[in-house]
């Protein structure tokens, strides 16, 4: 077996770096879900309400999306523009 | 050391390599770690834009106050996951640890160490947003007392922030400040 270098090792451990910050999906899948499920929930309610129900729930949604997209950026830089590799 | 156990062999292995090598790629994991702090207010802000669609839903007349104060209620339980996201990116980009002077199996454990402190994030967060929910809820129904909500919710958020203030500072003495080196 050839050797393990130092920027292989880097490498190596970013991918997992990676993989840990895309675990933070799990937050938005659950609160977009209840989200969602509360919307369904008010336009059964009031369906002539459905307009400014679907606006306050997507409103909602948009906001709970940000951390999973934080995730998938440092995901993205460990992949694609990874910084630690030229610190060496 | 034929006998050796797997962790002394595994540390046996990482000695191996070069010392800033070792603490890029334990920066690298952190990184990721703390990203895992984003469950929280994804959890919580999609609790609060359920209860947003709830009050709309119950009294759609309330519909703009209702709506104000799940986004304020919400940009405070964001706050756990912009700190995650702050601890991420100094150690990718401004990373102190590299350049400290130390023991290296010290200054790796506590790159990772700083990272998996921010997960406690996600408690903030999932609070924060359960407040924010409830908030919204009452604003729904009663929306003349919409500023009382706002102070009660915005002062159990503050109380809610503590633990993970606490996260950040360990993690920055960590990063920073780190008082394990001088103790070897």
């Amino acid at each position: 077996m050839e050797p393990i270098t130092g920027k292989a090792l880097i490498l190596a451990c970013s991918a997992i770096g990676a993989g840990l910050a895309m675990i933070a999906g799990i937050g938005p899948g659950i609160g977009q879900g209840y989200a969602a499920g509360k919307g369904a929930e008010g336009v059964g309610r009031q369906p002539e309400a459905q307009g400014d129900i679907v606006r306050t729930m997507l409103l909602g949604a948009a906001v709970a999306e940000t951390t999973g997209i934080y995730g998938l950026i440092i995901a993205l830089i460990l992949l694609f523009a990874n910084p630690l590799v030229g610190l060496l | 050391m034929e006998d050796a156990n797997f962790i002394v062999k595994f540390l046996d292995w990482l000695m191996t390599f070069d010392r800033k090598a070792l603490i890029l790629a334990a920066s690298a994991i952190g990184a990721g770690m703390a990203m895992i702090a984003g469950i929280g207010p994804g959890i919580g802000q999609g609790y609060a834009a359920g209860k947003g669609a709830e009050a709309v839903s119950i009294n759609p007349k309330a519909s703009k106050q209702a709506t104000l104060v799940m986004l304020l209620g919400a940009a405070v339980a964001e706050t756990s996951g912009i700190l995650a996201l702050v601890v991420s990116l100094i150690l990718l980009f401004g990373n102190p640890i590299v350049t400290q002077e130390g023991a290296v199996i010290i200054l790796v454990a506590s790159a990772l160490g700083a990272g998996i402190s921010m997960i406690a994030g996600i408690g903030p967060g999932i609070g924060q947003g359960y407040a924010a929910g409830k908030g919204t809820e009452a604003t729904g129904r009663r929306p003349e007392y919409q500023s009382n909500i706002i102070r009660a919710m915005f002062l159990g958020q503050a109380v809610a922030q503590t633990t993970g203030i606490y996260a950040l500072i360990i993690s920055l003495v960590l990063m920073f400040a780190n008082p394990l080196v001088k103790l070897l």
